[in-house]
């Protein structure tokens, strides 16, 4: 035990320690966050002064307009913009212009919007201003004036715009999710939980079981397989291996889950805090759900972890690995592929059989279970296969190990493999 | 109580068998030569050793115990392929191996220091084993072998792709620990290493011993009937088959292997006719590398 026990430690600490897990765990969250706060920052620092603007109105009597679309408040409750000047068809829009610029160049003035006489034939409107990377008041701007033409034109022809946008208000549709605890309002949370959790499932197998396949193969081409095989049981040289493979996965996503629930937290706080009152779809995962799918993790990644760990056992190099893979690889991907069938119909005989296949069944199932609870003898039955395939598979893998790893040279046929599970 | 006592072992895998009837013993304290051609059965007689393979015939004794995980702890293994951990640091990868064989890690840690002051890695110790050469590598595994101080040292190719400074550390490490009762079996092709250093050796081939014994002994059953010569002029002397069965060349060197009952002064005075100048003219027992060529060619005709 205390051997199985320095395996694990060994395995653990340097693949925790290794660049790319600090990379890949800290680095992509913090990445992640990091891009976040500083669009976030960035968004909000944009405008941190009350910007002074007029209006240049060569068509006449939108201004009003204009500067009601013009009323947000700067965080610090001072207002967004300050209307300095309203020119309402001047004498000359030439020497209006010339005075606005001599303004902003001098400082008086942030910058000025033009509005065109024809604008309302399709002519652009135009904003003067010193600095021409300001794309959010860009589109402030943009939105007043065109509001603004757009109610001219409607009550030119006779339409008040209250009475449009009643008119043209649509009708949404909302999907209700019957289930035997009631109704609940559905909006895609549950496809996007199950989808979630069959993501993670699939992503996790095969990338720890591909970790472990090439610690396998490391061993081996380094040759200290053969150091370790003459202080440990090769039993207990797999289960250290995949259990210290399996603690780094549990780290990285212990990791990410406290800073997604970190960002999703800052995140929906954001929400709030800029647009009062929009609700953020809340999203529950129920623990029963939890519970079956650790359990269903748990059984899944000793069945595939112990398959590619053989796979890795029968190679002599890191190119041979690529090719014995595939097979395993190949399993996961086909039961994540399978995912549309139960996603159309979860409880359909197809989804019944497809969730029941060996192999498959632990990724399907979740994904049903997600969806619509199917009845509990189907789950105790595919749990019980599964467990089934499990310990059948990682008694072959390990024997496979065990005879693999003092193996060198041409990869073993299946005949050869045959022979290897009777070696003692 | 022997260091090792293999009795009748045999060693099957499918229709080949890798080891068959096979008994050794080798007394502790003693520096062992397993020998043998490639592929004679002499790995799958080491890791039987080693228990990582069971024999299917026959039993291995270790330290007076039946070989088995506890046995296991008491060998330091120098497999012929090196490699460790690329990625792990030096001291870190051998308190591992270190701990692995039974030792606690402080211990490893006090023990994996000490030595890699006296092999001069000190500096490295933190640096990754990728970043070692070659020679410090090797030096670096020769640790993780010894550190849990074995009651039996197995070396696979010990001084392989060694300058001969480390070589001469090594070597001089390995009769130190001898000295101090442990038991080290050397399996090599480099017979005139084992002539220097083994009391003993055993010469495995196709799977079977064919030679086994105290070195000197069985040197001396082949008696002195080679002649080692260093000379200037034309070796026509020496092609006499009536007295010389073999003429072996070295560049300077050069052994004639005579015939039973062959006569030296004959040749001598060959060569003085011939006007040779002799600096060397020497009857020696037959090498080692003879007696092993000699001994597999005659089991595979």
């Amino acid at each position: 035990m205390r051997k199985i026990w320095l395996i694990i430690k060994r395995e653990y600490l340097t693949r925790v320690r290794s660049k790319g897990f600090i990379f890949s765990t800290i680095g992509l969250p913090l990445f992640s966050v990091g891009i976040f706060s500083i669009s976030l920052f960035l968004a909000t620092r944009a405008t941190d002064h009350t910007l002074k603007i007029s209006i240049l109105d060569n068509l006449g009597g939108l201004s009003a307009q204009i500067t009601a679309g013009l009323q947000g408040k700067l965080p610090n409750g001072q207002p967004q913009y300050n209307i300095v000047k309203i020119l309402d068809r001047p004498a000359s829009g030439e020497e209006a212009r010339r005075q606005l610029n001599d303004q902003i160049r001098a400082g008086e003035l942030d910058g000025f919007i033009e509005v065109p006489k024809d604008v309302l034939e399709g002519k652009s409107a135009l904003f003067y201003t010193r600095n021409s990377g300001d794309f959010s008041s860009m589109h402030t701007l943009n939105t007043a004036v065109d509001n603004a033409v757009i109610e001219r034109r409607l009550s030119d022809r006779g339409v008040h715009i209250d009475d449009l946008t009643k008119l043209v208000h649509g009708v949404d549709m909302t999907m209700v999710k019957v289930s035997k605890s009631g109704e609940s309002e559905e909006k895609g949370q549950t496809f996007v939980v199950g989808f979630s959790v069959v993501m993670i499932l699939y992503m996790t197998l095969l990338v720890y079981g591909v970790a472990t396949m090439r610690s396998v193969v490391e061993e081996k081409t380094t040759r200290i397989v053969e150091i370790l095989a003459s202080s440990v049981k090769p039993i207990h040289l797999l289960a250290g291996k995949i259990l210290g493979v399996a603690a780094v996965g549990f780290t990285q996503y212990l990791i990410w889950g406290t800073c997604a629930m970190l960002i999703s937290g800052y995140g929906s706080s954001m929400a709030s805090a800029m647009r009062p009152g929009a609700s953020v779809p809340n999203i529950h995962v129920p623990t029963s759900l939890l519970v079956y799918a650790g359990v269903f993790f748990v059984v899944s990644y000793l069945l595939y972890a112990s398959l590619y760990a053989a796979m890795g056992a029968m190679v002599s190099s890191e190119e041979e690995m690529q090719q014995v893979q595939l097979p395993v690889t190949l399993i996961i991907v086909v039961a994540f592929l399978l995912y549309p069938v139960i996603m159309r119909d979860a409880n359909s005989t197809t989804s019944v059989i497809v969730s029941m296949v060996p192999f498959f069944a632990p990724i399907l199932m979740v994904l049903r279970i997600a969806l619509q609870t199917p009845p509990f003898w189907q789950i105790g039955l595919c749990l019980l296969i599964s467990i089934v395939t499990t310990v059948g598979i990682v008694q072959v893998s390990s024997k496979i190990y065990r005879v693999g790893i003092l193996m060198y040279g041409k990869r073993p046929s299946v005949v050869e493999l045959m022979k290897w599970l009777k070696y003692t | 109580m022997d260091a090792i006592a293999i009795d009748r072992v045999t060693k099957r895998f499918d229709s080949v068998v890798a080891v068959q009837d096979l008994s050794l013993r080798v007394e502790q304290g003693a520096v062992f030569g397993l020998l043998g051609p490639n592929g004679a059965g002499k790995t799958t007689s080491l890791r039987m050793i080693m228990h990582i393979l069971v024999p299917d015939e026959g039993s291995v004794q270790v330290m007076g115990q039946h070989a088995s995980d506890q046995t296991q702890d008491l060998i330091g293994y120098l497999p012929e392929e090196r490699g460790l951990y690329r990625r792990m640091k030096v001291r870190e990868a051998l308190i591992f191996l270190g701990a692995i064989k039974g030792l606690g890690e402080a211990e490893a840690g006090r023990r994996v220091n000490e030595w890699l002051e006296r092999l001069e890695l000190s500096a490295w110790a933190e640096k990754k084993i990728n970043d070692l050469s070659k020679g410090m590598q090797q030096k670096a595994q020769f640790i993780g072998a010894v550190v849990h101080r074995p009651a039996l040292l197995i070396l696979d190719e010990p001084f392989a792709g060694l300058d001969p400074v480390n070589a001469s550390i090594i070597k001089d490490i390995m009769l130190e620990l001898r000295d101090m009762g442990s038991t080290i079996i050397l399996s090599t092709h480099r017979m005139e290493q084992v002539e220097m250093m083994c009391d003993a050796i055993c010469l495995v081939n196709h799977g079977r011993s064919v030679l086994a014994g105290d070195l000197r002994s069985i040197k001396k059953s082949y008696g002195k009937n080679t002649l080692r010569m260093e000379y200037e002029g034309d070796e026509k002397f020496l092609q006499r088959p009536e007295l010389v069965e073999k003429v072996n060349r070295f560049g300077a060197v050069v052994e004639a292997k005579l015939r039973p009952g062959a006569e030296p002064q004959e040749i001598l005075k060959a060569a003085v006719a011939a006007g040779v100048r002799l600096t060397r003219f020497e009857l020696v027992e037959p090498p080692l590398n003879d007696i092993f060529i000699e001994k597999v060619s005659e089991a595979n005709a």
